[in-house]
């Protein structure tokens, strides 16, 4: 008896439906399982590939992604050879080959048959992406960051370049323009909790401490718990605290304390260890101690 | 009323070869269609002007999680008087006509093509070969209102409705044969009828807005309208 979709793991599977199954979650939800993937094509399905019918090619290139991962360059070699000789002319094919020479640092090669396949179709934005890739595991971070903003300049609505672009701004500690990047994402998920914490702690170190209070605060309402936001909070407010002594300066008290109390009651409820606990507590004091002196 | 009897020759004559022949032809249209369709080639400029709109209409209904800063910022990028991205893209597009562009022209034929002249000459074909047999009986009653869906080209008022005439068999079977392609062709086939008729009725709203100076100027007169109010005011008050 084969299992319910979602209840599919590599543990449970044993026979070549549910590997099939299994399998084709992975691809249509965009999960990276390569080890499990590699597992499952050696014991079930490798055997009897033909039984896949035409989903066949779409499972050998799950398999070579998986087996490029993993640098099994065997199976990725086979896998290959398969797709080339089925489809010789193929674009997503050659997007392969290039990345076959990714794997093993080939990469002039590789952006070469990229630089090809963008000659056909200058719109392919996979091709695109694996190109600046090639030149972030290069570490040319200069041609990097500039190939990524001729990208964006292409494709302004693509989120995952947005927050390629922020890493590489916050690498170069370039923090107003990594903002910038956050600010993109924030309006692209405005209810994601992690990218206002984010831009909260760029906020913090460029030292806009009332904009990352918003955004601390922000995040905290849509994730209570979010640690490293009540962390930033006690930070913000800390600071704010010492630097103005206007009626703002007793909001400021009220919330730092608040999140005080909020970060020891999930210390309490995680029951941390004695010696966590005290390295919290001593960090708490240092923390109020600095306070004090400036108050 | 005496009991109709249908020659058996009918069976094997008109009633499975018509069947046949919707599936054959359903076959080698979906072999046609792989035969002549090219991969839909994005233009480059349209792909940025889809992403800009994209993006404004992003700024418009979440620029309220940024700062103000940061939203005048992006509105004065889109929309400034002289060197907004809205203003001074629209000069460049001109209003593109169907008519003039071939690549669409083409797409457009070959789609009609395919859908339309096996229908016409088919369905012609049967008219004229096969018209006013009755095939099949449907093995229930059924009421008065039925006689022109099921008994196409027979017109005969005392007939029982529920007589399959084979005009109407065909076009059954031309609706119908669809989990067979799916079982023979594998899914998301061509040869699929009520595709291509989703295709026709959603296609044009899918696709890019043809005139994309008049979609920007609508983008630029809403975002220029649009006021920054910052849902973040206030938001510490809410804890404490």
């Amino acid at each position: 008896m084969s299992l319910e979709d979602n209840q599919l793991t590599p543990e449970t599977v044993n026979n070549w439906d549910d590997a099939r199954k299994l399998l084709r979650n992975w691809r249509d939800g965009n999960i990276r399982m390569s080890k499990e993937t590699l597992d499952l094509w050696t014991s079930l399905i490798a055997p009897s590939i033909n039984k896949l019918g035409d989903e066949k090619w779409l499972v050998y290139e799950q398999v070579f992604l998986a087996a490029l991962d993993c640098h099994v360059l065997t199976i990725a070699a086979d896998c290959i050879a398969a797709l080339k000789s089925q489809f010789p002319d193929s674009s997503r094919v050659k997007k392969l080959f290039g990345m076959h020479y990714e794997a093993i640092q080939g990469y002039d090669k590789a952006i070469d048959i990229y630089e090809s396949i963008l000659s056909g179709d200058e719109t392919n934005a996979h091709v695109r992406k694996r190109i600046i890739s090639c030149l972030k595991s290069q570490n040319k971070v200069k041609e990097y960051v500039s190939e990524l903003n001729e990208y964006l300049k292409l494709f302004q609505a693509d989120h995952e370049a947005w927050l390629e672009l922020c890493d590489a701004y916050l690498n170069d500690m370039d923090f107003s323009k990594a903002a910038f990047c956050l600010e993109e994402l924030i309006l692209m998920y405005p209810h994601n909790h992690v990218y206002h914490q984010r831009y909260a702690d760029i906020k913090y170190t460029q030292g806009n401490y009332d904009l990352a209070k918003s955004y601390y605060s922000y995040s905290l309402k849509l994730n209570p718990n979010n640690v490293r936001s009540l962390y930033g909070l006690l930070l913000t407010t800390a600071n704010l605290k010492s630097s103005q002594k206007s009626k703002e300066g007793v909001d400021n008290a009220k919330l730092n304390a608040w999140a005080r109390e909020q970060l020891d009651s999930k210390y309490q409820t995680v029951k941390a260890d004695q010696n966590l606990m005290d390295s919290v507590n001593n960090l708490f004091q240092s923390l109020s101690i600095s306070k004090a002196e400036k108050a | 009323m005496a009991e109709l009897l249908l020659d058996s020759k009918i069976r094997f004559w008109v009633f499975l070869p018509l069947m046949a022949i919707t599936f054959l032809v359903g076959i080698i249209k979906h072999y046609l269609f792989i035969f002549m369709s090219n991969d839909k080639i994005v233009e480059k400029q349209q792909l940025t002007d889809s992403q800009a709109l994209l993006r404004s209409r992003l700024v418009r209904e979440n620029g309220k999680y940024i700062p103000k800063e940061s939203f005048m910022m992006r509105k004065n990028y889109f929309t400034n008087e002289e060197t907004g991205f809205f203003v001074k893209q629209k000069r460049q597009n001109t209003v593109k006509n169907p008519m003039s562009d071939p690549g669409a022209m083409t797409e457009m034929l070959k789609g009609n093509f395919l859908n339309m002249i096996p229908m016409v000459v088919i369905g012609g074909w049967i008219n004229w070969a096969y018209a006013g047999f009755l095939c099949t009986k449907v093995p229930f009653p059924l009421t008065f209102r039925f006689k022109p869906m099921l008994q196409k080209d027979v017109n005969l008022v005392s007939l029982d409705a529920s007589w399959v005439s084979s005009a109407s068999w065909y076009i059954i079977n031309l609706f119908g044969l669809r989990s067979m392609y799916n079982l023979v062709l594998g899914e998301n086939n061509a040869a699929d009828q009520t595709k291509a008729m989703q295709d026709q009725m959603s296609g044009a709203a899918l696709s890019m807005p043809d005139d994309i100076s008049k979609a920007f100027k609508a983008e630029n007169e809403s975002l220029t309208i649009t006021h920054h109010n910052w849902a973040l005011k206030g938001v510490e008050q809410t804890f404490n």
